[in-house]
């Protein structure tokens, strides 16, 4: 995988189509880029290959939602903190045209 | 609240207050608004409405009901679930035939126009023309396809609800129209709520108390008036009056359009606060 994220068509998709409304800064990009790096790590797929597969079929996306979990869940104990975690690849999905079913925080349903 | 702050106040309220109960009396207030204020052909008054309260849902069955309607977030927020129907029963001339018979009898439809109890039973049992003066009911009522009663029972029902939002502004409540996705997952509603099976579901009415600014980014983009509405023919704009304009921005009717500043800020905010993502 390219290590520069940023070249990937479906990254430049999300940064540009986030920024259109919400304008994050720099730090909170470098750090959300880290994230999808760590998921594609953890999945063995460049982001634009993910996506693809995402598109393609609907099963590989919900693959894909379930190794989320099963990543975030490596990394962190606290339940929010995994979420937010998993609530940065969902974005990545969203803004990239594969649809994520969204969920607040676990304490915070009613 | 004035009528015309309720008026210019109604949004559509994408998060609420999880956090914040809905007071049972402000709900009841909202359905003797709707079972009083809404307007209907023949007095039909097709709408029925199942209240539930999402706090108190089984897990299985709180996601049962999200699942019908995709997982919204909206409505993952909203404590309280109306789920409105249409009973196609009161949409069928019979009903009408009924209704209409009680209007006369509390004096609300008149004789001087042409209204008798004979006249009505004629048309709408024999198909024979009403008289001059009441409207032309034989015509589209006798024989009535039960497929076009559905129809009036939904429409007439939708506008219900649409007074069912007004009123839930009027006591300081954030509300939303959805709707149950697709039919199967109609069918799994229907049977969780027990409701009969004729009943066809119009909207799903989320209530609770906004978590957005009061006026949720401004009011949505409107159509020009001058596109809409016409005087004594289509193509000839009914005639915009500033003055009047300028009077209802001051009566609350007409406010700051959205996206009001900072609304993309304020989403990123509700969305990192309720888990959703950004």
């Amino acid at each position: 995988m390219d290590n520069d994220l940023k070249s990937y068509s479906s990254v430049q998709k999300w940064i540009r189509n986030v920024n259109q409304m919400f304008a994050l800064s720099e730090s909170e990009w470098n750090n959300r880029l880290q994230v999808l790096a760590d998921f594609c790590a953890h999945v063995g797929r460049n982001p634009d290959e993910i996506i693809q597969d995402a598109l393609e079929e609907k099963g590989q996306k919900v693959d894909f939602m379930r190794r989320l979990r099963e990543a975030s869940k490596l990394k962190f104990q606290d339940s929010i903190r995994a979420h937010e975690w998993q609530n940065v690849v969902r974005s990545f999905f969203i803004h990239n045209g594969a649809r994520v079913v969204v969920r607040t925080y676990p304490q915070g349903t009613t | 609240m004035q009528f015309l702050d309720v008026c210019g106040l109604r949004r559509s309220v994408r998060f609420y207050k999880t956090w914040q109960p809905v007071e049972r009396d402000k709900i009841q207030r909202i359905l003797e608004v709707v079972r009083v204020a809404t307007t209907c052909p023949g007095n039909l008054q097709p709408w029925r409405a199942v209240v539930v309260d999402a706090t108190k849902l089984a897990p299985k069955d709180r996601e049962m009901l999200l699942a019908a309607d995709n997982y919204q977030g909206a409505h993952r927020t909203a404590p309280i679930w109306i789920y409105w129907f249409a009973d196609p029963e009161d949409g069928k001339p019979q009903t009408f035939q009924k209704r209409v018979h009680q209007l006369m009898d509390v004096g609300a439809l008149a004789s001087c126009h042409g209204w008798t109890h004979d006249a009505i039973d004629a048309s709408i049992e024999k198909g024979v023309r009403s008289p001059e003066g009441m409207p032309e009911i034989g015509g589209f009522l006798h024989n009535l396809p039960y497929e076009i009663s559905v129809a009036v029972a939904r429409g007439e029902t939708i506008g219900a609800c649409d007074v069912a939002c007004l009123a839930a502004v009027n006591e300081g409540l954030g509300t939303c129209l959805h709707m149950i996705a697709t039919v199967d997952k109609v069918a799994e509603v229907k049977k969780f709520l027990k409701v009969p099976d004729r009943w066809e579901a119009v909207w799903l009415q989320l209530l609770g108390y906004s978590a957005e600014e009061p006026e949720a980014g401004g009011q949505r983009p409107r159509l020009p008036f001058n596109e809409i509405f016409f005087e004594g023919e289509y193509g000839k704009p009914f005639p915009r009056d500033e003055t009047v304009v300028n009077d209802l921005r001051k009566e609350g009717l007409l406010r700051a359009p959205a996206p009001k500043p900072e609304r993309f800020e304020e989403i990123k905010h509700l969305a990192r606060m309720f888990g959703f993502p950004v």
